[in-house]
């Protein structure tokens, strides 16, 4: 079994609307993946779905071959486009949490990450910009040694300097195996270290194409390929 | 897994409760040692004095009903803010099963509920400062014999108990089964409070009635039960509230389970 996930007939209605619509898919090991979309498309839809964090109105996934649950919540390291820390704790204290339930969080990876940002561990999550705390989650979900991460607008909300920082720890704390699904609009600032994309609209996979197929068949990047797909 | 959520869970709510319960204690002994109620009895004029004790009752009275309120709130708002919130992304996608959320919360809840009683009528007691309290307590305990036995003690403990957790895993059943509706969630839950209230006031009327010939006759009769019937009383309501627990505390756990949907 290469795959890491795969999605059969996966539909989420909320009240009429058909949020995901019947989406298909699988993801295999060891490789970068951008879900791309105009907002609304169904992205965050999917990643929460993936964490149980929704439940789905028909269809299936399956992580490692499992449905969401515990198991694969041991393997899947989230980042929610939310803030979900607790403002009265400290970094200090979440890294605790984090290490006291998560067996492959790498608290010491965590603390250099800070370290090179300049948030100090004692500094209350409430004192923080929306900024800081989104870097911090990221640092967070960054140090667990998962087979799966699973990230939702990581850098939308940090400075473009901030950004090539946060590109550049996401590529330094995976290793080969794992796979990263990262959802955005901002295509042109990931597209350098994207494997495989793709395109959802209107809870639909419109295309699934590695980075390279993209280049030798359209001779497009991928932004370009964007803009002519989800052309207003 | 359990024991680390407790411990957070402690951590998260005790920076609410220990400082309103210190406060509430020095107030009582404040009160004790000012005596306000005393100098305001015996003064006829409205001076300083009289002032200051009227505001050191004032304060006294509410950090009381403050601390009882403040139970109720942290109960709701942790269930509600901590894993129906934002901070529910966190909660959910830690590799912890949904019961053991549940009843971390809910013996979290049960602690401070019985913490608060138990300092409230602790700082009565310290305020009231009433000569030979120890005399007045065992003439008290007496009373108390007579009524329930001395099994009634522990009778009385387990049912307080039951009922404590009855009420909280209920506030968190009708939390969830608000948190079902698309819209207007906050409303939906205490829509639900009252209507799972009025469901289980009808439950326990039926039981009374199913029974009122034996364990409830004295009911009938009006008559003043014995201790043995007043316990048995007690005991089967205790048994009444155990079971209509674990049926609200498998509707949680289900619909959060098999159902969250988080916002």
């Amino acid at each position: 079994m290469n795959n890491i996930l795969e999605c059969r007939n996966l539909t989420k209605i909320f009240g009429t609307k058909k949020t995901l619509d019947n989406v298909t898919l699988s993801i295999p090991r060891g490789r970068i993946v951008g879900l791309l979309g105009p907002n609304g498309s169904g992205k965050t839809t999917f990643i929460k779905l993936c964490n149980q964090l929704l439940t789905p109105t028909s269809g299936e996934i399956l992580i490692e071959g499992k449905r969401p649950g515990i198991e694969t919540k041991k393997i899947v390291s989230y980042l929610p486009e939310k803030n979900y820390l607790s403002d009265w704790m400290k970094v200090s204290d979440i890294i605790g949490l984090f290490k006291d339930f998560y067996d492959d969080f790498n608290a010491e990876k965590a603390y250099d990450m800070l370290k090179s940002l300049g948030i100090k561990p004692n500094d209350r999550l409430k004192s923080m910009s929306k900024g800081t705390k989104e870097k911090v989650q990221l640092i967070l979900v960054m140090s667990r040694e998962a087979k799966l991460y699973l990230l939702d607008e990581p850098i939308g909300g940090v400075d473009p300097a901030a950004r090539d920082y946060i590109l550049d720890t996401i590529l330094r704390n995976y290793n080969e195996n794992a796979t990263i699904i990262l959802s955005t609009h901002l295509i042109s600032d990931i597209e350098k270290i994207l494997d495989e994309v793709i395109f959802i609209k209107e809870g639909r996979i419109v295309l699934t194409k590695t980075v390279d197929e993209i280049r030798e068949e359209t001779g497009k990047s991928v932004d370009s390929l964007f803009r002519e797909v989800f052309k207003c | 897994m359990l024991k680390k959520l407790l411990k957070y869970e402690i951590k998260a709510t005790a920076r609410f409760f220990l400082p309103l319960y210190a406060a509430l204690l020095v107030f009582s002994l404040i009160n004790r040692f000012l005596n306000p109620f005393g100098l305001i009895a015996s003064s006829s004029n409205l001076n300083l004095q009289v002032i200051i004790s009227m505001l050191s009752i004032a304060a006294y009275f509410t950090l009381m009903i403050g601390t009882l309120a403040m139970t109720i709130i942290i109960m709701i708002q942790r269930f509600y803010k901590n894993l129906l919130g934002d901070e529910g992304y966190l909660m959910f996608t830690l590799p912890v099963k949904t019961w053991q959320h549940i009843i971390s919360k809910l013996l979290v809840a049960m602690m401070w509920t019985i913490l608060s009683f138990l300092v409230v009528i602790g700082s009565i007691l310290i305020t009231a400062s009433i000569e030979g309290l120890m005399d007045k307590l065992s003439e008290l305990v007496k009373i108390f014999k007579n009524y329930f036995g001395t099994a009634g003690f522990f009778v009385i403990s387990v049912y307080a108990i039951l009922a404590v957790a009855f009420y909280i895993v209920m506030v968190y059943a009708a939390i969830t089964l608000g948190h079902l509706f698309e819209k207007h969630k906050l409303a939906a839950s205490f829509g639900m409070f009252c209507v799972l209230y009025f469901f289980y006031q009808i439950v326990s009327a039926l039981f009374i009635l199913l029974f009122s010939r034996t364990i409830f006759s004295f009911l009938i009769a009006a008559r003043v039960p014995t201790p043995q019937e007043i316990n048995m009383f007690l005991l089967t309501f205790a048994l009444l509230s155990a079971v209509l627990t674990t049926v609200n505390f498998t509707l949680t756990n289900t619909i959060l389970q098999k159902r969250l949907n988080l916002e």
